[in-house]
């Protein structure tokens, strides 16, 4: 029973010393601007290739969120979405638990 | 891991296109077969997709100083294999070109490549090398899924290390610099995800081991044994 809860105390600790290792980073490292790796990346293929970024144009024409806030509000409904399944099904779970 | 829009060459657009599409239809088709013999197996997609869905939206931090999405697919790697994984990572990653940008038509052969066929197999390797072994549960878990989400962005390195050699050191030393930026971001990230994913897992060990017994995904006395030690 002691160990009862050692996988939710595992995952705080994580969490915990995840957001203090951000925290570190966030003060002490000069130059970080928690860009998405994706972008860095794009950058690396333009010093690689010798092709300046804003020449890489998409292959296949492409509609951009006008606005971060627009973008965030979709990566907000793809979480929803995750959150309604998960959230959905275990709440069936425990329901039909229950019942039977 | 996204690869964006515009900055992989044609040719290796299908190249990953090709090797993506065969295992799409395996995918679907595996879909198929599993929900039409056991329709009980359908919640237990919804709970694996659904965290597939939460954590490749949550762009996190980094002690690189970038920021990165964990990919969620151990659990439904473990579950239900790497094909129907595929698919569910091929909605996540059509959604997030056609209306955020991330990553876009023509790469999305690759990003599927990497998330959801690579990362994937060899997380599925892993669980079906340690299944069978005495190391407890959760840890088979942690390790299928911190695995899963590594191999996503070595893939994607090596992708991009393909399409686009270094003058000097060639492929290698642009897969290293590719690495460095992808790979080593996501090292903390993995290892958070693995151990929140596990304790999904024993959530869904607690409310429901007989759909898992019954797809076969760990055998009946191990999870007698996780749950009471639980």
């Amino acid at each position: 029973m002691a160990y009862k809860y050692m996988l939710e105390i595992l995952a705080v600790i994580a969490i915990g010393v995840f957001c203090a290792l951000f925290l570190y980073t966030s003060s002490t490292m000069s130059g970080a601007e928690f860009a998405g790796s994706d972008n860095v990346g794009s950058g690396l293929i333009a010093e690689l290739s010798g092709i300046p970024e804003e020449n890489f144009q998409p292959l296949i024409p492409q509609w951009e969120p006008p606005s971060g806030e627009i973008e965030s509000c979709l990566f907000a409904i793809q979480a929803a979405v995750g959150g309604i399944l998960v959230g959905g099904v275990f709440g069936f779970w425990i329901g039909s638990k229950k019942k039977a | 891991m996204h690869i964006m829009e515009g900055f992989l060459p044609w040719q290796w657009c299908l190249v990953w296109w090709i090797i993506a599409l065969p295992c799409l239809l395996l995918g679907i088709y595996r879909l198929k077969k599993v929900l039409g013999v056991d329709r009980e197996a359908l919640p237990l997609l919804g709970v694996t997709g659904g965290f597939i869905f939460i954590l490749s939206s949550l762009k996190l931090p980094s002690v690189t100083g970038s920021c990165s999405h964990p990919t969620g697919t151990g659990l439904s790697t473990i579950s239900f294999g790497p094909w129907i994984t595929a698919v569910v990572c091929a909605i996540v990653l059509l959604f997030q070109s056609l209306f955020l940008a991330h990553g876009g038509l023509s790469v999305l052969g690759a990003n599927i490549v990497s998330m959801g066929i690579v990362g994937p197999l060899v997380g599925y390797g892993v669980y079906r090398l340690l299944r069978d072994t005495s190391l407890n549960m959760y840890m088979t878990v942690f390790l299928v899924t911190a695995l899963a989400d590594m191999f996503t962005y070595v893939t994607t390195s090596l992708e991009l290390a393909l399409a686009y050699p270094a003058e000097t050191g060639g492929f290698v030393s642009s897969f290293i610099l590719f690495m460095g930026i992808f790979a080593i971001t996501q090292v903390p990230l993995a290892i958070v995800e693995g151990i929140v994913l596990a304790l999904v897992f024993k959530y869904i060990v607690a409310l429901k081991p007989d759909i898992l017994i019954r797809l076969g995904i760990f055998s009946e006395e191990k999870i007698k044994d996780a749950r009471s030690e639980i």
